[in-house]
């Protein structure tokens, strides 16, 4: 009877033992939009961490635990989800969002707390300003603008621009700001500025507007449901100028729903396509990965944008050498020429990642890779 | 009970609310203290769209509208202007308000004068219409609102939205404007222009023939209901620091139509009550969310279940109980004293 009860204490000892060596997770938080308007760029955000994570589980000998919170697409929601990520969860660090108005409401929070959240694609130039802890995996709206502008002039050789924006979309507006901006800077000329409003069907009348001002180029930084309408309307009308696009538009959707008339479109995106020639290791790993988790569906821009996210974020703890978010703000500030799949990173002062921006064109029904550009700011 | 016994009685229970609050600031997490301050604000936008909805009868679904308006008026009015400055990126903001400011009071009470301005515009053309064309006439306004704002990048920074929004709304504000707004909402429903209002409700043809000047108590109660909104947008938009026209959906006046109903049309414990469960349910609910085991059985987290489940939760509201929680009755004093001396009774 005695044997057995030392033999329990013993046990319990071990067990308590063990129990305080087994360190505590490195506990990630992810806010992403998985319902409601945006979900469709969240769940592919999503699809790129989870895979992310299932590759790389560990960061400085510790589990990672990834804890992933809706946010609905709404803004009231993103706070109370950062809040409840903070708060509740006590995470370590916070990925996210897809959606920049999202991204402001929840990065007030993390602010105020003192933990750091990695954007995934937040490009509105506001999310960041001023902000301690927020950073971005992406390139801000004025970055991929101002690349637009320089492959519009220098590629497509054109001289007259004409812009067509959704007003409703900070993503849209901004973009066509810096588009604008740039283009004049350049020495070109934008002959028309026009709007429309997110869900709009019909567009004839910019269109012919456009038409009649005999551009070199049309610049539109849709979402894929309008810009593949806009294409169609613009070729029907008669429309020869080239038509450019953003990374919204990187989709596999765009050719379904524009045929014929999507050919030579070109848009700006992640220098990342799956068919994209010396693709990087990084690049290759993940294009393969993907292909054997989601054997249905192709790899795009967002699924790894996330990817990305995420391993920039354990690369920043990793070089933290602790889970302190002092300490991993600081090394995410000082990213340099981290190599992921969407190129070569560095985190600039402003906090936004500073990356070559991709071109694709839709080539025979295909979206075939053209180059990078690296824009002056 | 007599009079003085109920003042004392109210005194207490504020008393109570107080100290609850100040321990809440003292002991809880930021998440919930969050969640506490959203409680406040539904209440008071749910309580305005009562007045509107419930004690007139007046279907309106442009609370959004209103809200929006108290927000950018009162934001753009504690704005620091070095704030403003950096913001506005696509176009500076216009002169006056570039250099206007307030204090937070002053600001959430302008945005409140605003929305009921607003409220006194709209409501003369379309107040003419009743049920559910009024339904649309005030959605189109709300719409209307959200798309001006998109086209303004000079007045609201369009769709970039305003952020950085001075942080004042604390649990304080909250609560203190939460209280004013039931006050005043209980003092009018109470008076004989509330019985008015009611009168119009049950019977807008009867009330006429009573002498009653239908179309200006309409108007009144419609302004008022537009000031409170405004004050709800105000400090919501404090709250999150950020704002922009997207925020302004239709889907927003939903979720405040919910309360209201929930909680029983012309009920103004019903929607406190309301108020209080559906924002903490909405919250609670995550957890459905989340990936949970049943010892071997693992269900995977399935995102919008939440919903679901809510959705589930109105329904049966709905199909067992359609006149909410409370229907038209309400909390006093003397009904609680009531059901205390029958449960003291049941139990003697």
């Amino acid at each position: 009877m005695k044997k057995i009860a030392v033999l329990v204490s013993l046990l319990v000892i071990l067990g308590a033992v063990g129990a305080a060596c087994a360190e505590e997770p490195v506990r990630i938080g992810v806010y992403l939009p998985l319902t409601g308007q945006n979900a469709f760029g969240g769940q592919l955000e999503c699809d790129g961490i989870l895979m992310a994570y299932d590759e790389k589980p560990e960061v400085l000998g510790r589990k990672i635990e990834v804890i992933v919170v809706d946010n609905k697409s709404d803004k009231v929601e993103a706070a109370n989800a950062v809040v409840r990520l903070i708060e509740k969860e006590k995470v370590h660090a916070i990925l996210g969002t897809y959606g920049s108005s999202l991204a402001m409401a929840g990065g007030e929070v993390a602010e105020k707390a003192g933990i750091p959240v990695l954007g995934t694609s937040c490009t509105n130039p506001l999310v960041t300003q001023g902000k301690k802890y927020y950073f971005r995996a992406c390139y801000i709206d004025p970055l991929q603008g101002s690349a637009a502008a320089k492959f519009a002039m220098d590629v497509l050789g054109a001289k007259q621009a004409a812009v067509l924006k959704d007003v409703a979309q900070d993503y849209c507006v901004g973009l066509a700001a810096y588009f604008k901006r740039a283009f004049e800077a350049a020495g070109g000329e934008v002959v028309a500025d026009l709007n429309y409003q997110s869900g709009d069907q019909d567009f004839t009348a910019q269109l012919t507007t456009i038409i009649s001002k005999k551009p070199g180029v049309l610049f539109i930084p849709s979402y894929f449901a309008e810009g593949a309408i806009i294409i169609k309307q613009a070729r029907e009308l008669g429309g020869t100028f080239h038509i450019m696009g953003a990374d919204a538009m990187d989709n596999p959707d765009m050719i379904t729903i524009g045929g014929k008339d999507i050919e030579g479109f070109v848009y700006s995106t992640f220098p990342y396509a799956p068919d994209m020639p010396d693709m990087s290791p990084m690049a290759k790993t993940f294009t393969e990965n993907w292909k054997v988790k989601f054997p249905d569906k192709d790899p795009n821009a967002n699924s790894a944008i996330g990817y990305d996210s995420y391993m920039l974020l354990v690369d920043a703890i990793e070089r933290a050498g602790s889970t302190d978010p002092e300490a991993i703000t600081e090394a995410l500030a000082k990213t340099m020429n981290w190599e992921g799949v969407t190129g070569s990173t560095t985190i600039n002062e402003t906090h936004d990642a500073v990356k070559p921006v991709g071109f694709k064109m839709v080539k025979d029904g295909k979206q075939v890779y053209v180059g990078a550009v690296i824009p002056e700011m | 009970m007599s009079a003085e016994r109920k003042k004392l009685l109210s005194v207490a229970a504020l008393s109570l609310m107080a100290l609850f609050l100040w321990w809440a600031q003292g002991h809880l997490d930021g998440y919930k203290i969050q969640i506490l301050n959203l409680v406040a604000i539904n209440i008071i936008l749910a309580l305005s769209l009562n007045l509107i909805y419930g004690f007139t009868g007046l279907f309106s679904l442009g609370h959004a509208g209103f809200m929006a308006v108290g927000a950018y008026v009162s934001s753009l009015l504690i704005l620091p202007a070095a704030q403003k400055e950096t913001i506005f990126l696509l176009e500076p903001l216009v002169w006056p308000l570039s250099v206007l400011q307030a204090p937070f009071f002053v600001a959430v009470l302008a945005g409140g004068v605003a929305a009921a301005l607003f409220g006194l515009l709209i409501s003369l053309p379309v107040l003419r219409l009743g049920g559910d064309y009024l339904g649309i006439a005030t959605l189109g306004f709300a719409e209307i609102v959200r798309v001006v704002a998109n086209n303004l990048p000079g007045i609201t920074n369009g769709a970039l939205g305003l952020k950085g929004i001075p942080h004042y709304a604390n649990i304080w504000w909250n609560y203190g404007w939460c209280l004013f707004t039931l006050y005043f909402i209980v003092r009018i429903v109470n008076s004989n222009f509330g019985n008015v209002l009611k009168a119009i409700r049950d019977d807008e043809t009867a009330a006429r023939a009573m002498g009653i000047d239908v179309l200006r108590c309409k108007v009144i109660s419609f302004a008022l209901g537009a000031f409170f909104a405004g004050v709800g947008g105000a400090l919501l938009a404090s709250l999150l620091t950020t704002i922009d026209p997207k925020m302004f959906l239709f889907l927003l006046t939903f979720n405040v139509l919910m309360i209201v109903v929930a909680g029983g049309l012309g009920s103004i414990s019903g929607t406190v009550i309301a108020g209080v469960v559906i924002t903490v349910l909405l919250e609670w609910l995550r957890f459905v969310e989340n990936p949970i085991d049943f010892g071997p059985i693992h269900i995977p987290g399935i995102p919008g279940m939440r919903m679901v489940i809510f959705s589930l939760a109105l329904l049966f509201i709905i199909l067992f109980r359609r006149e909410g929680i409370m229907g038209m009755r309400e909390i006093t004093w003397d009904g609680l004293a009531c059901a205390c001396r029958r449960g003291g009774k049941d139990r003697g």
